[in-house]
């Protein structure tokens, strides 16, 4: 449903807001949160890599039009403001912490828990693992952490919100997943979002290559579980 | 742009000018003297490291003292209070003031604050990345004036700083509710104004962003130092008008300070600029040259200067009252009885 003058002049307002506080939030992802991360020599021994972004501020603007269109067509309130703008949306800030096996994530989780608590961040939402595939979500129920269906995107990765806990509240989202995710992940955004790919036969790749990459962390997954067998065994 | 209101710990303000030979100290002194004899309790801050207004109120053996023994742990300067925090091992220390008259107060300065100086600019940068090393090193000056404002009831706080824009000068200026600018009557004393206005705007700025992003339990300062007016000076009086030369550039300060410093900091927030009721010149000290050297060779305020003339002294006493009243008036307080 298309947005009226005054509902876009809102989206425009967000968007100028956010734009103004760009700097801090800029801050709050280079001098505070990413140091806590990059520092710590314990996540270094489990992580391939971090990478971090701020949001393009046009492409804030086409997710509050697309959340806006959608409130409208379920007659719900939209209820972002620029009070609570920073609060509301949770990916302004998105930091991405990419590992190799999937059995990694048992000790990351404990060490960012650590260090958020050491940077007195709150993690507000979270860790909740997105997932599709059976086998990996038995597996993080058997380390604790929750799981939510990925729906018709396939989308995969283990999710954090966390929270500056200050007099103006910034929020982050934190995402680890493997590598091989992030090769289908980084496709997948470059051809099939924000605007959903028109045609049929990347649509199709694009769900393919999701099965590729996850049988590929499988795959990572078993040689490094064979790789600790045969080592262990060979002790003996 | 959300800033916090003033806590109410002593009315701080700091006489600022970070261009030197405006005649920061000698206007610190007789105006927190002149303060101190309506009756208003003066805490007088010796936070410059070249430590003149301690050598200026202080006979020079007690100062020589002072200097010997500031790093030992019974030291008695500024020094000795922030040490505990630039060694890493905890609170500021509290030091005794210095009576240098009645209702009149000094924290004695020292030369090694040029260490504590450097100390800041990591400490600063630690506060950009929510260390709590970062917040105590940059709040400790702040809990010590805190400290001493309880201890004797004070209800005005004079910083005095040294000339220039370093990062001992920044958290002077954070921690203040106001600040005044002394000028000179020059063309140097004109261009250091901008410098000036922007560099107190990237100053509240960038502490907005530190205070914002801090964990809610930290103490932080102010950050919201308002401009309370500027003070030119120095210049030739005949016939009690400004002389020609000199005259000239009074407009000219204050349409730069206009400019410069009142439209930069009202970008940010309005308050942070006098309400239009008042002229941005507090009131104006001329060359008193004689009787400025004698009061530093007395180690007094010029009205209790012995060598002088009775018309000159007067005079000068009359000015530095007006300025008082000034400030009285401007930060609110009722006047004195």
């Amino acid at each position: 449903m298309k947005l009226t003058k005054a509902e876009n002049q809102l989206v425009e307002k967000l968007v100028a807001h956010y734009a103004e506080n760009q700097s801090k939030l800029k801050t709050f992802l280079l001098d505070q949160i990413s140091p806590v991360l990059v520092n710590s020599t314990q996540l270094g021994e489990c992580v391939h890599s971090f990478k971090w972004r701020l949001k393009e501020p046009s492409h804030l603007r086409d997710k509050l039009k697309r959340k806006y269109e959608e409130c409208k067509e379920k007659k719900k309130r939209f209820t972002i403001t620029p009070d609570n703008l920073f609060v509301k949306i949770n990916d302004l800030v998105g930091i991405r912490i990419l590992h190799l096996h999937t059995r990694q994530i048992a000790k990351i989780d404990k060490i960012l828990r650590e260090l958020f608590e050491e940077g007195r961040f709150r993690i507000i939402e979270g860790p909740f693992a997105k997932t599709w595939d059976d086998e990996t979500k038995s597996f993080f129920d058997e380390i604790g952490i929750r799981t939510r269906q990925s729906g018709p995107s396939m989308y995969t990765s283990v999710h954090y919100v966390i929270d500056s806990n200050s007099r103006t509240r910034y929020t982050a989202e934190i995402q680890v997943r493997t590598l091989a995710e992030e090769l289908w992940g980084e496709v997948a955004h470059t051809i099939d979002y924000p605007t959903p790919s028109k045609s049929l036969a990347c649509k199709e790749q694009i769900r393919v290559l999701a099965r590729v990459t996850s049988s590929c962390t499988r795959l990572v997954d078993s040689i490094f579980r064979s790789h600790e067998e045969f080592n262990s065994s060979g002790k003996k | 742009m959300k800033l916090k209101k003033s806590k109410g710990l002593g009315t701080r303000i700091a006489i600022f000018n970070h261009k030197g030979g405006v005649g920061k100290t000698t206007l610190t002194v007789n105006i927190a003297a002149a303060l101190a004899k309506s009756g208003k309790r003066i805490l007088l801050v010796d936070s410059d490291p070249q430590c003149n207004l301690t050598a200026y109120l202080v006979e020079e053996s007690v100062v020589n003292d002072l200097l010997d023994h500031s790093d030992s742990p019974d030291g008695k300067t500024l020094w000795s209070a922030v040490k505990p925090v630039v060694d890493a091992l905890g609170e500021p220390k509290s030091i005794p003031t210095y009576e240098v008259a009645e209702r009149l107060y000094l924290l004695p300065g020292d030369v090694r604050l040029a260490e504590f100086e450097q100390e800041l600019h990591s400490l600063w940068g630690e506060c950009f990345q929510r260390r709590s090393k970062g917040f105590r090193g940059t709040t400790a000056l702040s809990d010590i004036v805190s400290k001493t404002v309880k201890q004797h009831s004070i209800d005005y706080v004079f910083y005095d700083s040294g000339p220039n824009i370093g990062a001992l000068n920044r958290v002077i200026l954070l921690d203040c509710d106001y600040f005044i600018i002394p000028a000179a009557c020059d063309l140097f004393s004109l261009r250091a104004i901008t410098t000036l206005g922007h560099t107190l705007a990237k100053w509240i700025n960038d502490w907005d962003t530190i205070s914002d992003l801090a964990p809610s339990t930290t103490e932080l300062l102010e950050g919201h130092p308002k401009l309370l007016g500027f003070i030119p000076q120095r210049f030739r009086v005949y016939g009690g008008v400004p002389a020609g030369h000199y005259a000239k550039f009074i407009p000219l300060l204050e349409k730069r300070i206009q400019a410069d410093v009142v439209n930069v900091l009202k970008k940010i927030d309005e308050t942070l600029v006098p309400a239009s009721a008042f002229p941005l010149r507090m009131g104006e000290i001329k060359d008193f040259s004689s009787l400025a050297s004698a009061s530093q060779t007395e180690g007094v305020p010029f009205f209790d200067v012995a060598a002088t003339t009775d018309i000159q002294r007067d005079e000068a006493t009359e000015s530095f009252q007006k300025l008082a009243d000034a400030i009285v008036k401007r930060t609110g307080k009722p006047a004195s009885v």
